[in-house]
């Protein structure tokens, strides 16, 4: 008998009238041991289906077919049979362990609560002492961290504590959403194989929801792809990714470049018509456009003890028309240093010169500076002022910078040029009625009005789905063909560099330990720390 | 695409900012209390505004004072006189406009002064934000009746001074919650997104704070009335209130009551209406501005 079976499962949220079907017949098999991951961009159904498990819904939801849980019928169950098999068969390791830790109680108590709970009698005290021990022991966490509480925890052992919670009833299976999404590189390489040496020892089922094939490919033996609520391909996960059937599949396998693969070199994914631009000819060894010299920022924190040295002399040049990622782990100091670079923060040693020029500190100068170098956030959802329409936000910029002439005309040209078109129909619409993707390109569209030189994007597509990021990393490589914008993309993200940039800069605890041209660096990396961030890469299964 | 494609910006928004009007005013109308307060405010505003029309003013005159002193309620005088004879009911009526203006004109003082501060403390913080903070704090813990006998009585006693000593003893608090809701504005991305585009402060503050807090500061405002006009009616009992008879409030009703021993003498009529009617107001206010809170502010609202 299968551990879990979902025949012809559907899901619906809202009323009969305005019904929304999140997910759509599905039926699949998982037996014991077995390793399943459930790929699918944001929307697809991927979460409901594994909620639906449990039936952890919100109430709106109704579920048609049936879920059988080793055997037994989840959707007709009691609710004290249900709560029963709530854990100690299934349990969940929910997504973004920031917040599903309750930041009041230390640790050990929350993950003694599933224990307790679930115990015919109440166990002793010390029984349940050492069940902890033994499970913080499993996810490879010291005793004593169990007396810490989450906010003193970093996101890794955050995530291995919410691992531990999961194992504490010992459930035969084992529903993993999204484990590592806002997890670095590194990080997310030990949670990962530790999440698969704990399947294989204790012989559990796992489902793993992920948006990132990489991520799957490299834990799970059979991969099932979602799209619009349906299961498009499902089978052996090394088969999928190296030959997927459905057209979804592979806009997802593509848009997880394999770094060091010169396929993926200067073509990020897109359909887009206007296709990609010719990889740049050798670029002009010019003088550089901007310059960073020995910039430091120093943080201070209360009491003038604690000093941070958040950017710790960086020297770093983006010349004409270039596109320089800067790589590092959330924490490196990347972001302080672009915000440096726009003078949004103040640096407390060496200087940004700006065509030669260093950049002044005067509101009035730097108001002039900020015209040639522009900002683009990494969540564009919040990056727009929600009371603001499109047109509003984009006319921002000509309006600060009282650039004459057809305001309407100015924001046309620049919404069609992030490829917003027709521009016009664009114009009246709130943020709330686009999607991510298009957030994003109006965003951009403001920081075009203004016709900079150099744009500055903070993790431009981190907060995208696959099949958008590969499209906004396309607009990016077009702009800079058609405009000659350089940029300084800065990312965790290895892959992106390789889809685009011409250099790279490695940045860690608060200094550049690797700068050079992508190819060079991404495949011959010469510090330790890059070679760390590219062993830490999943890769599916090629190499 | 339902938008016609020739209308300019400034139409859309204006149209948007209707839209969000008709949608708001919904939510308020499905609230019972809100609109019974409304109700009742609007009927109140329009008695006083109204009053010179529907009575005459000299009946206020002490000499032209037609009835003997604290008469009983009669077909004359509805609500009986004071111990000048003059009606009661036209005090009340004449009084509402002194009282409302005070409550008004004090709330808007207070409230002005105080998003101010708030939107500077939390935009510029480091020492503007600690000074300016430390300022309100001052004006927090110094007892706001001692400070508003203290205005009063070294100013020239009137109606210009209750404002004032209202206005400024009440401003702390919502100083305290403009600032917390900048804070909270000033943390979004897109506030940042703007000084990156060459946004300098006036123009953030403008553009992404004020219509952002706006919302908090109506809500507060139309609960600082209700409290407004509490203070000025006990400035007034306390005799530091307009002493020129003819342009009396409820407070300064209260206060002649008091003097004039109507308790002793069995006058209730002389009491109660004054005092009455700074209850409904005070309540109609508080109704009003609750509901609006839960339509402003939806994480009141229930489920």
């Amino acid at each position: 008998m299968a551990l879990l079976e979902l025949r012809d499962l559907t899901v619906r949220y809202g009323g009969r009238a305005r019904a929304v079907e999140a997910v759509r017949g599905v039926s699949l098999t998982l037996d014991a041991g077995e390793t399943l991951g459930l790929a699918g961009e944001s929307g697809c159904g991927k979460s409901t289906l594994a909620m639906s498990v449990l039936r952890l819904l919100p109430s709106s939801a109704t579920i048609d077919g049936q879920i059988l849980l080793d055997g037994e019928d989840v959707t007709t169950m009691k609710w004290g049979r249900l709560r029963a098999v709530r854990w100690t068969t299934a349990a969940i390791v929910f997504q973004g362990a920031m917040h599903a830790l309750n930041p009041v109680r230390r640790v050990r108590d929350q993950i003694a609560e599933p224990i307790v709970l679930h115990a015919d009698t109440p166990p002793s005290a010390a029984a349940v002492r050492k069940r902890v021990d033994a499970l913080l022991a499993q996810v490879e966490l010291p005793a004593a961290k169990g007396e810490a509480y989450p906010h003193e925890l970093s996101g890794g052992q955050k995530q291995r504590v919410m691992i531990a919670m999961a194992l504490a009833c010992d459930p035969r299976l084992v529903i993993a959403d999204e484990p590592t999404t806002a997890l670095d590189v590194i990080v997310q390489a030990q949670v990962l194989s530790l999440l698969s040496r704990l399947v294989a020892e204790q012989d559990i089922g796992l489902v793993m929801i992920s948006h990132d094939l990489a991520v799957l490919a490299s834990t799970c033996r059979r991969l099932a792809v979602m799209y619009e609520g349906r299961l498009v391909e499902e089978g052996d996960a090394k088969q999928v990714i190296a030959d997927p059937r459905h057209e979804h599949t592979r806009s997802l396998a593509a848009a997880f470049p394999t770094v060091g693969d010169p396929v993926f070199r200067y073509a990020p994914a897109t359909s887009n018509e206007l296709g990609l631009p010719d990889p740049p000819s050798a670029v002009p060894d010019d003088e550089p456009l901007l310059r960073a010299e020995d910039v430091r920022v120093t943080f201070t924190g209360r009491g003038r003890r604690e000093v941070t040295h958040a950017v710790a002399g960086v020297d770093l040049d983006v010349r004409r028309g270039e596109i320089v990622a800067l790589v590092g782990q959330s924490g490196s100091g990347k972001t302080t240093l672009a915000r440096t670079i726009l003078g949004l923060q103040q640096a407390t040693g060496g200087r940004v010169l700006f065509e030669g020029e260093p950049v002044p500190a005067s509101a009035k100068g730097l108001r002039a500076y900020r015209r040639q170098v522009q900002l683009v956030l990494q969540d564009p959802t919040s990056a727009l002022n929600p009371r603001h329409s499109v047109y509003e936000s984009v006319a921002e910029g000509l309006r600060i910078h009282k650039v004459g002439g057809d305001e309407r005309a100015h924001v046309a040209a620049a919404l069609e040029a992030a490829e917003l078109r027709p521009a016009e129909e664009f114009m009246p619409l709130l943020p709330q009625q686009l999607s991510g993707g298009q957030r994003q390109r109006v965003v951009i569209a403001g920081a075009l009005a203004l016709e900079p030189r150099v744009l500055v994007a903070d993790e431009p597509v981190a907060s995208l789905d696959a099949s958008v990021r590969g499209e906004i990393l396309a607009l990016l490589l077009r702009l800079r063909a058609k405009l000659g914008l350089a940029a300084l993309v800065i990312t965790h993200d290895l892959g992106l560099a390789w889809n685009i940039a011409d250099r790279v800069a490695v940045m860690y605890q608060g200094e550049l330990v690797e700068v050079g041209p992508v190819d060079e660096v991404l495949s011959d990396p010469r510090h330790d720390y890059t070679k760390s961030l590219l062993a830490a890469l999943p890769t599916t299964g090629e190499q | 695409m339902t938008s016609p494609r020739a209308a300019s910006p400034r139409a859309l928004a204006w149209r948007r900012r209707g839209d969000a009007f008709a949608a708001g005013w919904r939510q308020f109308a499905r609230q019972r209390s809100g609109l019974f307060g409304l109700g009742l405010l609007l009927v109140i505003v329009a008695l006083a505004v109204l009053a010179p029309v529907l009575t005459d003013r000299e009946g206020l005159n002490v000499i032209n004072a037609t009835g003997g002193p604290l008469e009983a309620p009669s077909g004359e005088f509805p609500l009986g006189t004071d111990r000048q004879g003059r009606s009661v009911l036209l005090l009340t009526l004449w009084g509402a406009r002194m009282s409302l203006t005070v409550g008004f004109v004090a709330a808007l003082l207070s409230i002005g002064i105080g998003t101010i501060i708030g939107i500077l403390a939390a935009h510029y913080g480091r020492w503007v934000s600690a000074g300016l903070m430390r300022i309100t704090d001052f004006f927090l813990v110094l007892p706001s009746l001692v400070l508003a006998i203290a205005l009063s009585t070294v100013l020239n006693p009137g109606i210009g001074t209750v404002i004032l000593a209202i206005g400024i003893t009440s401003w702390p608090p919502s100083a305290r919650l403009v600032r917390a809701q900048t804070l909270t504005i000033e943390a979004r991305p897109y506030i940042e997104r703007s000084r990156a585009l060459g946004g300098g402060h006036l123009h953030v503050i403008t553009k992404h704070v004020l219509p952002a807090v706006l919302p908090l500061v109506f809500v507060n405002t139309t609960l600082a009335v209700g409290s407004a006009i509490v203070a000025e009616s006990t400035l007034s009992f306390l005799g530091l209130g307009d002493p020129d008879p003819m342009r009396p409030s409820w407070g300064s009703m209260l206060r002649s009551a008091w003097l004039d021993s109507a308790v002793i003498a069995g006058a209730w009529w002389y009491l109660l209406p004054p005092g009455i009617a700074i209850a409904i107001v005070v309540l109609a206010f508080t109704m009003c501005g609750r509901a609006l809170e839960s339509v402003l502010n939806p994480r009141l609202r229930e489920g």
